[in-house]
């Protein structure tokens, strides 16, 4: 397996300077109900790399307080239970000098994100993270209720028909017997509903016949038609 | 008939989240979770007022799991959890204090200090320093301020004693005191004026104490002076207390026959004896219990027990002469009981409780203030330490609650004298745990099959018979209908009994845990992991832990078979937890793990030895199966039985052992994994086989010097690797955890850019990664690959060919990055393997556990490419590099499950359900459904609105059928 001098180097380097980060959460609204002192003890940050793993709870002051944090390129993350922050790429320079953008998880190392304000507090520095959400861990069961039933498209199909079915009599009842006359002769005209005789084709449809493969003949469905 | 593909998609995309979320209206009942903390240390347990202008106290402690937690006093539930990590440092040397007035409590474990909010248990703030902390000390000044009081550490750091005083606002360091003479740092003590560090110096076989007075403001050496103490202590536990109230801290410790109480206070360099009095025999413990708080006033307790009884002494101190008086004794009561010492303002009181009654006394006169008969269950065993609180709720009348410790490992609250809750906190540090079946109908069917062997005249008058005296149970059947069918309509809760007995279901089963504290504990999983019985098998001492090398419960004779690293075994019955038999420490030859083996007389618990012997076995329990072991280099070696007189002697068949690696794990399948389909049905129709040999182990290997992972799969049988593949750049200090089943097998670890991987290497990523990968006979699909249509295939000659190569498996793999580590896995087990197997993860970041689904880290999700419609019918969708851990498939949900070791799972008698355990601090148990609950009707089923459904109907066809039949009738009837 092959090392990098650099790698080495950084390793047999103690005397490195070592810098505190202080990792803020957002203190203004991000979203509704987002309220970081709501936020349970159980709440970790760690900044992890190869060999190298700082983890820090949560402060009373909404902040992760990391101490000694050596030179190297890591990856910030909050761990909570109930939000979802952005992970972070941290730099930590040989200088103490720490810089910070998104990432991308994912994706390369290399492929850095928007760049996050790193403030200089004298001894310490400090970078907000970006809350993205809350967590929902249950789903609701979807229970029974009358007014899905009518959402549904063959209830409402079932429904119009049912109108048609019965409301159309009431209504040509209600015609005037000229319009209805002129709108009955216009029905048997008309495509759909026209030609009774040529009746459809199902109407007559021997199902058992069909699926036995012994198709009707035409013969039979002439006479059929005869005797009704 | 085909669905349409467009359905299928749209179903299987809205899979995920539907299969594997909990509900929410099953959050919480059909899951179980033991919040726990550990025992509770009788140094480090106390009440303490979280807020100093509110009289509500919450009860702290530091558990010696090196849990920090405060407990709801009137409940019993936890408020906030912290888990401190402690490096090297035993964890039972954890420290914790309050700091009276500030709402804050100052925990000390390694080399760190750290300071929490007592309500919300946040962190105020950290100090790491060199060394490792002794002691740790609230500084309390004379003077009330508004700033935080700050916090004294003693730290040992080589041979040396350092105190450092750190600031209460934010744990800086404002002077340290390092003493340059070697010795044993012990313990500091403060008073207005003085700070004071005690320390051990040896002086022969013995100890001498040396008092050293520095200045608190400048932490300046202001006086020393040693006492002779040699012939008396010999250990740490000889001193009894080093402190008590700061107007007159003593330190006080018991000649080795324990005949006196030799008191010294912090200061003054003389000593005083008080006497003891025996109680029924010689004294075998004897504790001194003093106020705290500055404030109190400077009384304290000797307090005595023997073997079968105990006795209390009242002293004070005098402050202006120095002088230690006995103020009043408390009398010889027998059995055990204990003192627990309250402080209100500057009056101390001492709570005492014996087997039979808990008595209030006050510091200042023998009266006794309050007197309550003790109530408590018996299963609890005696009683060892407590801390109380008293409330006064008038001149004279006392309330006084005590939470106490007891021999059979449970923390009971006893209010007045009565139990108002008990935690099981023996029940944290779970090490191993294991499955047990409860006896089910059994008999019913052997009386039947008896019936059937004997002649049809006997068996239809015994069947009669039989019948006769089943009627006896009508009455009980009979009043039970009602309920019955009401339940079938109504919908009820899933039957929690505490019968141990079987369900229909299968979900009522047994699981026995083995702690570190050497307790064996019996929960039933069908009663929400309800306690069923405890055994302590072995007595360990507080600093060391049970080495639990396998757990094994044979459900043929119902017993619990555990085994410990020292050869020591203990045989319980499942059930009751009955030890049956047990064997001490060192009388069998150490055992470095243990396995259950099939052999011609049955299954049995094998243990291995050192450097991976099992030794001889006699020839008819000698196992079937190769039998893989880890040698004392970490090699993995098979070894086979070969018969060898009347005994079989372990021979080697293979020895694996990559150059310049080192073998961290080695996994085999679970013991239950069966196959329900021996291919994967592709979209067109066509069949993927499956490489299923029961034969292979997973071995986790890491490079001695760099940064790189290998995962080998090995033939069990023959040594051959069947496949192998090697990644740089793995951190090999996060865990790497690997788990094999079915044909697949996964691992995890963090992975980072190596520097110095080849120029055309793919830019790598940073973060955790998951690989999945799956093995099949062919890699053409209705290929069976070189084993053909064979029937039956050896490891060892595959193909009738002589030293042909082994039959390799083609294996699709693919990584995954995932947002946090891994640090165990376990995958669900149902009774028939129909059910897709369900990747269980426990996430120790976030103090959960997680279910992924197979087809989400399925390795065959097509590249850079959308899956083709074939695919997309398998249910096959586009890779993509990160999955997210969707909050959905947290099984623990919104529970914090802390310290989770291991996760075991274990079929259920319905298809679709596995029971998942897990263990560790916490107890965690669930079910699972991984393809959905479909062989049973869920809690979504309304019973209720399907009978109004029929109901609806039934009125309707009551009122549309005499319209029909009317209208028939005209119909027939009417011309017009």
């Amino acid at each position: 397996m092959q090392f990098s001098t650099i790698f080495v180097v950084l390793i047999a380097t103690p005397l490195a300077v070592c810098s505190r980060l202080l990792v803020s959460l957002p203190s203004t609204a991000a979203f509704p109900n987002w309220n970081p002192s709501a936020l349970t003890a159980s709440t970790t940050a760690s900044l992890t790399t190869i060999s190298s793993t700082y983890t820090a709870p949560l402060r009373s002051d909404n902040t992760f307080d990391f101490r000694d944090v050596s030179p190297g390129s890591y990856l910030l993350d909050v761990h909570c239970s109930s939000h979802v922050f952005a992970p972070l790429r941290v730099d930590v320079s040989e200088a103490g000098q720490i810089e910070s953008w998104g990432t991308f998880r994912g994706n390369e190392w290399d492929n850095k994100g928007e760049v996050v304000t790193v403030k200089n507090l004298g001894d310490l520095q400090n970078l907000d993270v970006k809350v993205l959400g809350e967590k929902s861990f249950y789903v609701e069961r979807s229970g029974f209720s009358p007014l899905s039933l009518l959402k549904n498209p063959m209830i409402l199909i079932a429904g119009f028909s049912m109108i048609l079915v019965f409301g159309m009599p009431y209504l040509m009842d209600n015609m005037d017997p000229e319009m209805r006359e002129e709108f009955e002769a216009r029905q048997k005209t008309s495509p759909l509903t026209g030609g009774q005789a040529a009746a459809n084709p199902l109407q007559n449809f021997d199902a058992a016949a069909w699926l036995a493969g012994s198709g009707p003949k035409k013969s039979e469905l002439t006479e059929k038609s005869n005797v009704k | 008939m085909r669905p349409p593909k467009s359905l299928l998609c749209l179903a299987l995309s809205i899979l995920p989240t539907a299969v594997l979320a909990v509900f929410a209206d099953e959050a919480g009942v059909v899951d179980y979770h033991y919040e726990l903390l550990g025992l509770p240390k009788p140094d480090t347990t106390f009440f303490y007022r979280p807020r100093k202008e509110d009289k509500a106290s919450l009860l702290y402690t530091l558990s010696d799991l090196g849990v920090v937690g405060a407990v709801n006093p009137g409940t019993g539930v936890p408020v906030w959890r912290q888990v401190l990590s402690s490096g090297s440092d035993s964890l039972s040397n954890g420290l914790l204090r309050g700091v009276d007035g500030d709402g804050v409590v100052v925990s000390a474990l390694g080399k760190t200090v750290s300071a929490w909010d007592a309500i919300s248990g946040r962190l105020k703030w950290q100090s790491k320093f060199s060394g490792q902390v002794r002691d740790l000390e609230v500084m309390e000044s004379a003077i009330v301020s508004a700033e935080a009081k700050d916090v004294l550490a003693l730290y040992e750091d080589g041979n040396k004693g350092i105190l450092r005083r750190l600031t209460g606002n934010g744990g800086d360091l404002k002077w340290e005191f390092t003493d340059e003479a070697s010795g044993v740092p012990f313990q500091i003590s403060t008073s207005p004026k003085d700070v004071f560090v005690i320390s051990l110096h040896a002086a022969g076989a013995g100890y001498n104490l040396k008092v050293t007075t520095l200045d608190p403001v400048t932490g300046k050496k202001v006086d020393e002076y040693t006492l002779s103490s040699k012939s008396d202590i010999f250990d740490i536990e000889d001193i009894l207390l080093v402190g008590a109230s700061s107007a007159a801290p003593i330190l006080a410790w018991t000649d080795q026959a324990k005949q006196e109480v030799k008191v010294n206070i912090l200061g003054k360099k003389a000593v005083q004896n008080l006497a003891l009095r025996e109680a029924d025999g010689k004294l075998t413990k004897v504790t001194l219990h003093a106020p705290h708080l500055p404030q109190s006033q400077p009384h304290f307790l000797v307090f005595s027990q023997s073997a079968s009884a105990n006795r209390a002494d009242v002293y004070h101190v005098d402050l202006k002469s120095n002088a230690i008086t006995k103020a009043y004794e408390l009398p010889k009561v027998g059995g055990t009981g204990t003192i627990s010492t309250s402080s209100q303002d500057g009056n101390v009181f001492f709570t005492r409780m014996t087997q039979d009654e808990a008595i209030l006394v006050s510091s200042a006169s023998h009266g006794v203030l309050g007197r309550w008969p003790l109530k408590i269950d018996e299963s609890h065993g005696s009683l060892l330490h407590a801390a109380s609180e008293v409330v006064t709720r008038s001149t004279n009348l006392f309330a006084v609650r005590s939470a106490v410790a007891t021999s059979n490992e449970d923390w009971v609250m006893i209010r007045n004298g009565a139990e108002s809750w008990t935690r099981v906190e023996g029940l944290s540090g779970a090490i191993v745990a294991d499955w047990a079946e409860l006896p089910g109908e059994e008999q019913l069917a052997a009386t039947l099959k008896a019936e059937a062997q004997t002649n049809p005249l006997a068996s239809y008058l015994h069947r009669w018979q039989r019948h006769i005296q089943e009627l006896e149970y009508l009455p009980a059947y009979l009043t039970e209908l009602p309920k019955r069918v009401m339940s079938s309509i109504i919908p009820v809760e899933s039957v929690t009994s505490d019968e141990l007995v079987r369900d229909n279901f299968g979900f009522h089963k047994m699981v026995i845990v083995a702690t570190q504290r050497g307790r064996l504990y019996g929960l039933n999983a069908g009663n929400r992991g309800k306690v069923v019985w405890s055994a302590k098998a072995y007595d360990i001492p507080d600093d060391s832990k049970w080495d639990v090398k396998g757990i094994w419960v044979d459900n043929v004779k119902g017993l619990v078979n555990v085994r410990g690293a020292s050869g020591e075994y203990v045989l319980v019955k499942a059930l009751t937890g009955q030890i049956i038999e047990k064997t001490s420490p060192g009388s069998w030859p150490p055992v470095t793990s243990s396995v259950v083996i099939d052999s011609a007389s049955g299954k049995w618990f094998l243990p291995i030895g050192v450097d991976g012997n099992p030794g001889d076995i006699p020839s008819a329990w000698a196992p079937k199966d190769v039998l893989v072991v880890q040698g004392s280099n970490g090699e993995v070696r098979g070894l086979k039985y070969m018969e060898d007189g009347a005994n079989s002697v372990p021979t080697a068949a293979w020895t694996f052992q990559p150059t310049g690696e080192k073998i961290i794990n080695v996994v085999a399948k679970p013991a239950h994994d069966p196959v329900a389909s021996i291919g994967r049905v592709l979209g067109d129709r066509t069949v993927l086989y499956k490489y299923l040999n029961p034969n292979t182990i997973l071995v986790t290997a890491i490079s001695e010097t760099g940064s790189s992972l290998s995962m080998y799969l090995l033939d069990s049988v023959s040594g051959d690797i069947l496949y192998s593949t090697s990644h740089s750049g793995v951190d090999t200090k996060q865990p790497i955890t690997s788990i094999l089943t079915e044909n697949w097998f996964a691992y995890s670890m963090f992975g980072d850019s190596a520097p110095g991987t080849a120029e055309d290497a793919l830019p790598l990523s940073k973060g955790y990664q998951l690989v999945v990968t799956e093995l099949f006979e062919s890699e053409l699909a209705n290929d069976r690959g070189p084993l053909g249509s064979l029937s039956n295939t050896s490891s060892l000659e595959p193909l009738d060919i002589p030293n042909a190569e082994p039959a390799i498996p083609h294996a699709v793999s693919q990584t995954f990055l995932i947002p946090e580590a891994i640090s165990h896995m376990s995958v669900s087990e149902t009774k028939q393997g129909i059910t897709t197997r369900q990747l269980l993860c426990t996430l120790p970041t976030t103090n959960s556990i997680i279910g992924i689904l197979y087809h989400i880290i399925n390795p065959r999700r097509p590249v850079g490419r959308d899956p083709t419609p074939a695919e997309m019918e398998e249910g096959l969708f586009r890779y993509t590099p990160f999955i997210d851990f969707d909050p959905k498939m947290i099984l623990t949900h919104k529970l914090n499950v802390i310290g989770i070791k291991g996760v075991i799972t274990s079929p259920a008698l319905l298809e679709s359900t596995s029971l998942v355990f897990a263990y560790g601090i916490d107890i965690f148990g669930t079910r699972v459904v991984p393809s959905m609950a479909f062989d049973i009707l869920g809690k979504g089923f309304n019973r209720l609105n399907l009978v109004a459904t029929v109901l609806a109907l039934q009125v309707g066809v009551m009122v549309l059928a005499p319209m029909v039949r009317r209208k028939q009738i005209n119909g027939r009837w009417m011309t017009s």
